[in-house]
């Protein structure tokens, strides 16, 4: 039994070594649960929408529930303009929140609590909302980082703030989704811990702690794929629609 | 009355229903929740992200440590920028 609350994060290889032009390509176990997450959405959507019931049986009321809760977020958040972004939005809500609710099954491997996984999601995510940003209003985007109103001495002073303020989203992005993961995963593992330590006498306070606790990890999974997704819809609705 | 008119009015009250209360309070509640969790890391991205240019701009003009010192605060400001707009937000969405 793992005593070390941090071992359940460690990555290691499965199969073969990969390497290609110096670059470590091996199949992880992070890359095996990517691949499981990635598989069961295109499984479960595949199923849901296959038979196009006009009663829907179960999968395809959840699938059409998903469908709809992303849609109604993404035109309450950026409007109708960022329509033709659904597909991308829904992946991401979709590969996060599977990614986060199937880390919460034992024995599985979170792949969101590391944040290297993440930090590219947003990255991803930043440098697309930009350059969407630049081709949809070429240099004028640059105004969002000179906000109106504003005396002309204290001008440079905003416009460094706003830029700090433009290139914290990445990391603030990817650090919310990989501390509450990662704090999480560490919380259950050092109350289970304690469990055994404390034995049959002891061990049923954590116990019903760890309870509470996964009740509480299956919200927060939730809640952190939907914030990762409603931010997305944020930051699209800025570049698409200039306004500050 | 016709079957069709009959339906539509049903139809109105309906949905003026889902409107008066369109989500579950637990529902809300979590939405709620996921707002608050966004607030604290806005603040502590924008303070790393000033500070780490800072550091950087001290090292290509050689001005240790003046230019973290001031991107340190520049960032803190950035940070307190992001809550006010987000809070600002969430108060307009309720």
């Amino acid at each position: 039994m793992a005593s070390n609350p941090m071992e359940q994060f460690s990555v290691y290889k499965i199969g073969p070594e990969i390497k290609i032009g110096g670059i470590d390509l091996s199949f992880t176990n992070a890359s095996l649960f990517m691949v499981i997450s990635a598989v069961a959405i295109s499984l479960f959507l595949y199923l849901g929408t296959k038979q196009k019931k006009i009663i829907p049986d179960k999968i395809q009321l959840i699938s059409e529930m998903l469908y709809g809760f992303v849609a109604k977020m993404i035109s309450d958040t950026a409007g109708s303009k960022a329509k033709p972004y659904f597909p991308f939005i829904f992946s991401l809500f979709m590969f996060v929140l599977l990614c986060n609710m199937i880390g919460m099954l034992p024995y599985a491997f979170t792949v969101t609590s590391h944040i290297i996984v993440t930090l590219i999601m947003a990255l991803f995510i930043f440098i697309a909302v930009t350059i969407i940003g630049f081709l949809k209003h070429g240099f004028k985007y640059l105004n969002i980082f000179v906000p109106s109103g504003v005396p002309t001495i204290l001008l440079p002073l905003i416009t460094i703030i706003e830029i700090i303020s433009y290139l914290s989203r990445p990391v603030s992005l990817s650090v919310r989704l990989f501390a509450n993961m990662m704090a999480g995963h560490t919380m259950l593992k050092v109350f289970g811990g304690f469990v055994i330590s404390l034995g049959l006498l002891g061990g049923w306070l954590p116990l019903s702690f760890s309870v509470a606790l996964t009740g509480l990890e299956i919200l927060v999974a939730f809640l952190q794929a939907y914030v990762f997704a409603i931010l997305t819809c944020i930051y699209l609705n800025d570049a698409l629609n200039l306004h500050h | 009355m016709t079957f069709k008119e009959d339906f539509k009015t049903r139809l109105k009250i309906a949905k003026s229903k889902i409107k008066k209360n369109s989500l579950p309070e637990t529902e809300k509640r979590g939405f709620l929740m996921g707002n608050a969790f966004k607030l604290g890391t806005e603040l502590i991205a924008a303070v790393l992200v000033g500070t780490i240019i800072g550091f950087i701009l001290d090292g290509w003009f050689g001005t240790k440590p003046w230019l973290m010192i001031i991107f340190f605060f520049l960032g803190a400001a950035a940070g307190l920028l992001n809550v006010i707009r987000a809070a600002n937000k969430m108060q307009k969405d309720n």
